[in-house]
């Protein structure tokens, strides 16, 4: 079966360094895969290959199947894209913002549909049509999740997602992402929140000094713990 | 692609900073072209008034005279280069070179030359016409608009979302960028159509000139577009835009011109003036002879008159006018030949600026070029031999003075 996202053997050399060695995984239909390292480990350089802003130095990476490189359109067009801290148009508001976004993916959708996916995100109603400008850090991931939903596209890669958001806003997120993969979406995200991973991801990848040296799976329907994942984190340990 | 278009005019339209510069640029480009327009308007009515009073003058002047000497003496003749219909778009060399004169059977290049430019000043710090806002000014607006697309997207975290949302760079950028270009474009030509329009200018002209300042944007877009790719701020990149228009738009121009002034160097007006004027003035003193054997190598058919007998006599006064003339030709036609060298080796060096390239482009077409000006100076050379034509064989056998034969005296017609 072939896995929407899939890294072989991906490595990344940047100005002289280093910066991916050997990376391997896969993720399947539905699953949720945080790929979880601190500072500089090549987290989000690992997402940055999916969407073709970096090429491999050695490996590839594959969504649906097909070589990035070959073909970097048919990637991006398949993956709806959260970075970290996702800047929207300041001088317009939620609704302008989401029909901008949409009509460069070259999708349309109606007030409603637009309504429903904040909705869902849990953007106020009297906030939509508001500049985001005036918006929190979090009301502005809102947004941009809302677009992600609004693509409807089977991958989705997040960045560093639940940054800056308040405990509730995480809890609200992480509900959703799981919701998205129970709808069969496949989901990438890079952190390096070690509680936030254990409790969305369907397995975690650790990576440090651009190599995955440990991955934590989910089994017999429980969370994965953060506890061990936490001391492999910190190197005491690796799984 | 036209749903794109369509989406990055809606963007543009909510992108406070880029309504401004768009306007600002129809807003010049407004100025620019009524000021060209009134500019023109009063040059035609100098033209109409000075026509008006020339023809009573000259039926004045030319009453009561018993020698056709005289008679020549006294009229003058308005002679002058009318402004193009699309001349209000570049005054060009009309600012720095005379385009009216008042001339008369005495030699001639000193009237040439000791005319007056209309203003001077505007040789030293240009006129706010058209062209030079489509030249000079235009390209700076471009940079404005385009030179932190990508940078300013990269500042405010979004390049990355935006192109991953594309799919491919070319459906935003590309899109974003025409448009950008294009409302420029429109904005600029806008006053330019409808002064064209209430100024008659063809239409073949105004596409033209429309041509030449979509052309000159899609230059100084690649060079924004070159630039841009380089992985910069904001402020280095523009940075370095505005330092490559100083050179495209005044360094080479400026050193162009230094070294095609000194690759062919002009004598000055004032040295055939003088010369003329001094080789008139010392015909007084001198034996008539002097005078008369080079008017008659000029002139055979007057070698039976060339004897002057008398202390005076008008046929040696004009004799000494023409020498005058012909002691000065060869200092006119080396003026005239680096004119024409310059204005032949400014048109290849335009090529390495943009800028310059469009000034030259615009005075081409409204006619306010260096050649046009010169074509305007035979122009009164070919009238003025045409007075001579008409009075020396009057003048010569001493023929009475009869108002009836005016009636062919030669009448200016200004270049077409």
């Amino acid at each position: 079966m072939i896995s929407p996202l899939e890294a072989r053997s991906l490595s990344l050399v940047r100005e002289g360094n280093a910066v991916l060695d050997g990376v391997c995984f896969a993720v399947q239909q539905g699953e949720i895969f945080a790929l979880l390292g601190g500072n500089g480990a090549g987290k989000s350089s690992t997402l940055l290959t999916f969407l073709g802003f970096l090429e491999p130095s050695g490996g590839e990476v594959l969504v649906n199947g097909a070589s990035v490189s070959s073909d970097v359109a048919a990637a991006r067009n398949a993956i709806a894209y959260l970075p970290e801290a996702a800047s929207l148009y300041g001088h317009m508001n939620a609704y302008e913002n989401l029909d901008y976004f949409l009509d460069l993916a070259g999708k349309s959708a109606g007030r409603s549909e637009i309504d429903a996916a904040l909705e869902r995100v849990a953007l106020p109603q009297e906030a939509r049509k508001r500049r985001l400008q005036s918006y929190s850090k979090g009301m502005r991931q809102k947004t941009a999740i809302a677009l992600a939903l609004l693509r409807e596209t089977p991958i989705l890669l997040l960045d560093e997602p639940t940054s800056g958001l308040d405990p509730v806003a995480i809890d609200e997120f992480h509900d959703l992402v799981k919701a998205l993969a129970t709808g069969g979406q496949t989901i990438l995200m890079v952190t390096h929140d070690v509680y936030g991973a254990c409790q969305v991801a369907d397995r975690v990848g650790l990576i440090r000094g651009g190599k995955l040296v440990g991955s934590f799976a989910a089994e017999n329907g429980e969370r994965i713990d953060t506890e061990t994942v936490h001391a492999a984190f910190a190197g005491r340990g690796v799984a | 692609m036209l749903n794109s278009l369509s989406r990055e005019i809606r963007f543009l339209g909510k992108d406070k900073g880029a309504v401004f510069w768009l306007a600002l640029a129809f807003t010049l480009s407004v100025i620019a072209v009524s000021f060209g327009v009134s500019e023109v308007r009063e040059q035609r009515e100098t033209i109409a008034t000075l026509l008006e009073e020339d023809a009573l003058d000259r039926a004045s002047a030319l009453e009561g005279h018993e020698e056709w000497g005289s008679a020549a003496y006294y009229a003058f003749h308005f002679t002058y280069a009318p402004p193009s219909d699309f001349a209000f778009a570049s005054m060009g060399q009309r600012d720095t070179a005379p385009w009216k004169h008042r001339v008369r059977m005495l030699a001639l290049e000193g009237q040439i030359h000791e005319a007056d430019t209309r203003n001077a000043n505007f040789g030293l710090v240009g006129r706010f016409d058209f062209a030079f806002l489509a030249a000079s000014v235009a390209p700076l607006l471009l940079i404005l608009l385009l030179y932190d697309l990508r940078a300013s997207e990269r500042t405010a975290r979004r390049h990355d979302l935006l192109v991953a949302t594309a799919g491919a760079s070319s459906r935003l950028w590309l899109p974003r960028a025409i448009v950008r270009v294009g409302a420029l474009a429109t904005l600029l030509l806008a006053p330019l159509w409808v002064a064209s329009a209430i100024e008659g200018t063809g239409a073949g002209m105004s596409l033209q000139a429309s041509a030449i300042v979509i052309g000159s944007l899609l230059v100084w877009w690649l060079i924004v577009e070159l630039v841009s790719r380089i992985n910069a701020t904001p402020s280095v990149l523009l940075t370095s835009l505005i330092g490559l228009w100083l050179a495209l738009a005044i360094v080479v121009p400026a050193l162009s011109k230094f070294a095609i002034e000194a690759a062919n160097p002009v004598p000055d007006g004032g040295e055939i003036l003088l010369l003329q004027r001094e080789t008139v003035n010392d015909a007084w003193d001198l034996p008539k002879e002097a005078t008369m054997d080079p008017f008659v190598a000029e002139h055979p058919e007057y070698a039976e008159h060339a004897v002057i007998e008398e202390t005076w006599a008008w046929n040696w006064y004009y004799a000494f006018q023409q020498v005058g003339d012909q002691a000065a030709a060869p200092l006119v036609q080396q003026y005239r030949d680096a004119r024409v060298a310059r204005d032949r080796q400014a048109q290849i060096a335009a090529f390495l600026s943009p800028t310059s390239f469009v000034e030259r482009s615009f005075e081409k077409l409204a006619g306010t070029d260096a050649l046009s000006m010169i074509a305007y100076e035979d122009a009164v050379r070919d009238f003025h031999e045409e007075l001579r034509a008409f009075h020396y064989p009057l003048m010569f056998p001493e023929a009475p003075y009869d108002e009836e034969l005016l009636e062919d005296l030669p009448a200016y017609a200004p270049p077409s």
